[in-house]
């Protein structure tokens, strides 16, 4: 259900990624792609997708998990979310899917504020979020289409449309050729794209990954970096939180850490040294 | 619209098929319960179908005076009928209750004609609107000179009335104790069956599917349970009607003949809103806790 402004839809991006002009194009020389609506060459002072301000998030049981945490992230982004365990990284991504609720502060994601938001607009939000996991959380006795397909059909999406959209997306994640395998029968990697490809299926303008290589061996931990990066620069702002201080740091991308529920450094084009 | 009622109906197939062990013990608990509550409503049914009867048959029986003018009798007669709480009087000549008494009787025929007179006494039998008004129309007869003495049967259906009474507020509470008891077996089941597949809710959830894409599917489920119990259960009365007849006319006698088509039909609605009801409700209080956050 997109009925908001002329879109960037990611979906005619997405095809254009996956043909052979495109694929061939070197990332870093691409422009943004999916601005079809703005007049090229005007500098256009990019959207925030996500801000944060003054954030507190106590848990029920008394656990204060984000102390006064500021974040902005503007559209287009890609964002290392880093810090020791228990930091709060978790936490941040839950509130943003408005799983939990801020205590103290204001959440706002595409310019509204998550707390005034009624519950049943919730699921309408939800779907201009994709997000991964470290487990994958796919359904074990569905195919991989299946997986990807079931996003659809629970959010009422007209069946004749599922199709083309599910081909479109495992395309992208470059799983056509395992679409009727179970995710039993697929490697991590390929059961992590899966999840991707799944995420992908509402066109969402955020992408979250709350250490999506977690269960993965380095190798295949690049690959779907490469991924999230290819989802990046098709005007996807990406958020990512990780435990990985070798991807973050190759990356130099912005780099934001947290300890003990404060942002303790926010940086572009950063490192990071693990030090727990 | 359609195709989320497709939709939601596939799932709750799936899902009863999904955990074919569970659904069918639930369907069966719900049966069994079903049956049950067919049961109480019948032998209800029965002991109020009894209860009218022996109403209906309460009558004030006055016994008239040999030396009574019949023309008072006559007028006394007049009189009753048109008492607001009396629906019929009639009279019962001394011939007429020998009649009666002979052939109920007939082995004391000959003692009774061994006998100079005729000792039975004539008598006025009138039929009350509610048995309640019994000590009214009593009085009112004892005052009457025509009148020898009152038969005193208003303790007999004083004592019906109330073993009746308690008999129906029993079967009530024990309706109410058994409907809780599918409830909670119902809730208990369908909780199971949300827990069994809390992976696919919070998938659902994350990925932005609206509380009705979560909960109908459920609560169909639920209802599925619910109507195949019903239906079970309403097959097994049909089969086993005659029987139940039989035993109905046999202990209480009293079952109007014509009323065992719509008993037969009530109880069937009753078991199947019952069924569908509780598969309902059950389902919507499991699946309310992973709804609401
Ligand atoms: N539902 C919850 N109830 C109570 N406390 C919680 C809950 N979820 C998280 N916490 C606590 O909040 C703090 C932050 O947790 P969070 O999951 O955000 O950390 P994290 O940075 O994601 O850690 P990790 O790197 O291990 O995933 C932790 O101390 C954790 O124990
Ligand atoms: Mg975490």
């Amino acid at each position: 259900m997109r009925r908001s402004q002329p879109e960037r839809g990611i979906g005619a991006s997405l095809m254009a990624m996956v043909s052979p002009a495109s694929s061939d194009s070197r990332p870093s020389q691409t422009r943004l792609p999916g601005t079809p609506g703005k007049p090229a060459g005007k500098p256009v002072r990019p959207r925030v997708v996500l801000a944060m301000e003054g954030v507190t998030k106590s848990y029920p049981n008394g656990k204060i998990a984000l102390r006064g945490v500021d974040l902005v992230v503007p559209e287009g982004d890609f964002v290392f979310l880093v810090g020791p365990s228990g930091a709060g990284k978790s936490t941040i991504l839950k509130l943003l899917i408005r799983d939990e609720m801020a205590t103290k502060g204001v959440v706002l994601l595409d310019g509204r504020d998550l707390a005034r938001l009624k519950r049943k607009d919730v699921p309408r939000i939800r779907r201009k979020i994709g997000i991964v996991f470290q487990d994958f959380k796919l359904l074990p006795h569905k195919s991989v289409r299946e997986n990807v397909a079931f996003a659809l059909e629970v959010t009422g999406a007209p069946r004749q449309s599922i199709g083309p959209v599910v081909d479109r997306v495992l395309r992208v994640v470059g799983l056509t050729g395992q679409a009727d395998q179970l995710p039993g029968q697929l490697s991590g990697g390929e059961q992590q794209r899966t999840a991707i490809a799944r995420a992908l299926v509402h066109n969402p303008r955020l992408f979250i990954a709350d250490e999506p290589t977690g269960n993965l061996d380095p190798l295949i931990s690049w690959e779907i970096i490469q991924l999230l990066l290819r989802i990046n620069e098709l005007g996807v702002t990406v958020l990512m939180a990780t435990h990985n201080a070798e991807v973050v740091t190759a990356l130099r991308k912005r780099v934001v850490a947290l300890e003990d529920g404060r942002v303790v450094r926010d940086q572009t084009e950063a490192a990071y040294h693990r030090e727990d | 619209m359609i195709a989320f009622v497709a939709f939601s109906l596939r799932r709750a197939w799936q899902g009863l098929w999904h955990n074919r062990l569970m659904s069918v013990a639930a369907t069966a608990t719900m049966v069994l319960m079903l049956a049950l509550l067919s049961g109480l409503i019948i032998l209800l049914t029965g002991l109020d179908a009894t209860l009218k009867y022996v109403e209906q048959e309460v009558q004030v029986v006055a016994y008239v005076k040999d030396s009574a003018n019949p023309q008072d009798v006559n007028l006394l007669e007049t009189a009753l009928g048109q008492m607001p709480q009396v629906t019929e009087v009639s009279y019962v000549s001394k011939d007429q209750a020998l009649k009666d008494f002979l052939s109920r009787h007939p082995d004391e025929a000959e003692v009774v004609n061994s006998l100079p007179t005729n000792p039975l006494p004539a008598s006025l039998q009138i039929n009350l609107r509610d048995p309640n008004d019994y000590l009214d129309v009593a009085t009112y007869l004892r005052n009457q000179s025509p009148v020898d003495r009152v038969l005193n049967i208003k303790q007999t259906v004083d004592q019906m009335v109330t073993v009746i009474g308690v008999l129906r507020a029993v079967g009530i509470g024990v309706l109410v104790v058994v409907g809780l008891i599918v409830l909670f077996i119902i809730v208990n089941t369908i909780r199971l069956a949300v827990v069994s597949r809390a992976d696919e809710i919070e998938i659902m959830r994350l990925v932005g599917a609206s509380d009705a894409f979560i909960r109908w599917p459920f609560i169909f489920e639920g209802a599925m349970v619910g109507l195949f119990g019903a239906l079970i259960t309403i097959a097994v009365l049909w089969l086993g009607q005659g029987p139940i007849t039989t035993v109905m006319a046999d202990y209480f006698k009293v079952l109007p003949v014509e009323a065992s088509a719509t008993v037969g039909r009530d109880v069937a609605l009753v078991v199947l809103g019952t069924g569908v009801g509780i598969g309902v409700l059950g389902s919507y209080l499991s699946i309310r806790s992973y709804l609401i956050r």
